[in-house]
């Protein structure tokens, strides 16, 4: 049991140094591990060290210090964002994957098959690698890195450029295959919703370090800072004062304006400066009575739709606002600029961060 | 005579581009690959020698050569290994330029990409040269293009000594200058077969690399 336990990638104190012309970038990661079978989604602004967290995990890049350990002595494969095609056969770049692995020429042809088989691609094994479309060199890609039976697949931008149904398509199979296989996958994105989709585990990395890992929902719910809050989609961060509230704590606005919170009473004392943060999903939009508490009125300035979420911008105790509604259902279509609504929020989904004064 | 001459040019020619083959594509996969101080200043020293003139070269090999000189000792003048040598350093920069090219036309991570998967150095190198096969193609046609219709360094150094070192170019020259014209055209006729030959392979080459 204890064997199933161990993680499928450790990194200690890992300190990579990239210095160019132009500036000296240092990623310093004191502690990651990958457990079997769980996604790890890591996002960052740009320049936040994403590519280079993967790079040095997959053992391309000379380590100035700390320690990685996998299981099996298996290194992780790194799928990068651009893949490159070798010249030949889609069935020859699985089976270039696997020169080094010593296996016997049936259980390779038997590999190139199953791997190729799992990412939906068997039916163009004979055909030139070069040749393949975007989403199909994706899967080349997934599928030759598969083949090798790593410790962790690392993917960078697993998704980018892809429409929308070839990335559902490519989610759900990378999800299927890597479940069932128990593989661990950390992957890099900067699209949030993504990340969300897939993800057991958050993990933010800003500057090359990581500013908060953790389970998904705790991140989203529970961010580390304003900064993470942001990065996450926790858009409003208000402005107060803690108060003591009969809930726990609640954060004055302004004067007028409270918002109870399920905070504990002592994490901070009456009258600190703090930030209420609440996600836009968060906040319940109503004519009449929403659930939830009621923090007051507030008035619609824009409303705007993708389709499928629709995010309405609102001017309440003097800040902007946002709020999403499902597009095309109840409020959300008929909804517009000017009107007056009564928004509420459930205390335990106001999120409390200190504020410098 | 034509077919001596003709194949004394093959011998000669060929004898310098298997050499420029063997070091050349190695040292261009290396220039191209990795990154390292000193690296353009032997980068352009291959572009300059891409575009140096011939004559210059074999001038270079003779002053190396003749008696009294640093290697005179070696009794070369005049030799097939001396039409070799001024050959080898004619083609040695144009199968390294463009084998350089060809590799640094490949995706910045192309090196990251294929060690990830684990592939053994050796295995990798392999894989490699059959990315970069085209530009290797033309690299070897361009090398054996430059020294095939070269006369200005194999007459300075082979001296055009019949049965010995007299190639379709020198033949050409001393045929066209003694007035024997029709010699000249029957062996200028088999060189430009020659030459249409390797523009017909490289044109072939440039195709597959489009397909």
């Amino acid at each position: 049991m204890s064997e199933a336990r161990r993680p499928s990638l450790e990194a200690c104190g890992l300190r990579v140094r990239r210095v160019s012309r132009r500036n000296c970038f240092e990623l310093r990661v004191d502690a990651l591990s990958l457990d079997p079978g769980e996604l790890l989604a890591v996002i960052g602004p740009n320049g936040a060290g994403k590519t280079t967290l993967l790079q040095a995990l997959a053992g391309l890049l000379p380590l100035e210090a700390g320690e990685l350990r996998f299981a099996d002595a298996q290194p992780p494969v790194l799928v990068f964002q651009r893949p490159i095609a070798l010249v030949g056969s889609v069935a020859h770049n699985v089976r270039s994957a696997l020169r080094g692995a010593r296996l016997e020429r049936a259980a390779v042809a038997a590999r190139v098959t199953e791997a190729l088989a799992h990412f939906g691609i068997a039916e163009l094994a004979q055909r030139r690698a070069h040749g393949l479309s975007g989403g199909e060199l994706r899967r080349l890609a997934l599928a030759r890195a598969f083949a090798r039976r790593p410790s962790a697949l690392l993917l960078d931008e697993p998704f980018e450029d892809l429409d929308r149904a070839a990335q559902d398509g490519l989610i759900d199979d990378l999800e299927r295959v890597t479940r069932r296989a128990g593989l661990a996958v950390a992957l890099v994105t900067h699209d949030l919703r993504r990340a969300v989709r897939v993800a057991d585990r958050l993990a933010v990395l800003r500057e090359g370090r990581l500013e908060q890992i953790g389970a998904l929902d705790e991140v989203l719910q529970r961010p580390g800072s304003p900064r993470i809050a942001r990065l996450v989609g926790m858009t409003n961060l208000l402005p107060g004062v803690a108060r003591p509230a009969p809930s726990g704590l609640a954060v004055d606005v302004d004067g007028e304006h409270c918002i109870e919170t399920r905070a504990p009473p002592g994490a901070f004392a009456p009258g600190a400066p703090v930030w209420a943060g609440l996600r836009p999903e968060h906040i319940k939009i109503d004519i009449g009575r929403g659930a939830g508490v009621p923090i007051g009125k507030g008035a619609v300035e824009r409303v705007r739709s993708d389709g499928a979420l629709c995010t309405v911008a609102l001017r309440w105790s003097g800040h902007e606002i946002q709020a999403h509604l499902v597009a095309g259902r109840g409020l959300a279509r008929t909804i517009a600029a000017g009107d007056g609504v009564l928004l509420s929020v459930r205390p335990e989904d106001v999120h409390v961060l200190p504020r410098e004064a | 005579m034509i077919l001596e001459v003709t194949l004394n040019t093959l011998l000669v020619c060929g004898a310098a581009l298997l050499v420029a083959v063997s070091i050349g594509v190695p040292l261009g996969v290396w220039l191209g690959a990795r990154r390292f101080a000193g690296r353009s200043a032997l980068v352009s020293v291959v572009n300059a020698g891409m575009g140096a003139p011939p004559v210059v070269v074999g001038l270079l090999v003779a002053l190396l050569l003749w008696r009294h000189q640093p290697l005179g000792f070696l009794e070369l003048m005049y030799t097939r290994t001396a039409m070799v040598l001024a050959q080898l350093l004619i083609a040695l920069p144009l199968v390294t330029g463009i084998t350089l090219a060809a590799v640094a036309s490949l995706d910045e991570e192309w090196d990251l990409q294929v060690r990830t998967l684990g592939v053994p150095p050796l295995w990798r190198l392999w894989l490699l040269l059959r990315e970069i096969r085209p530009g290797l193609l033309a690299a070897v046609i361009a090398g054996l293009g430059g020294i095939l219709s070269e006369v200005g360094a194999v007459m300075l150094v082979g001296g055009n000594l019949e049965g010995e070192t007299r190639v379709l170019t020198t033949a050409i020259l001393m045929y066209a200058s003694m007035g024997r014209f029709e010699q000249a055209v029957g062996l200028a006729a088999v060189l430009l077969g020659l030459m249409l030959l390797l523009a017909a392979l490289l044109t072939t080459v440039q195709q597959v690399e489009r397909r």
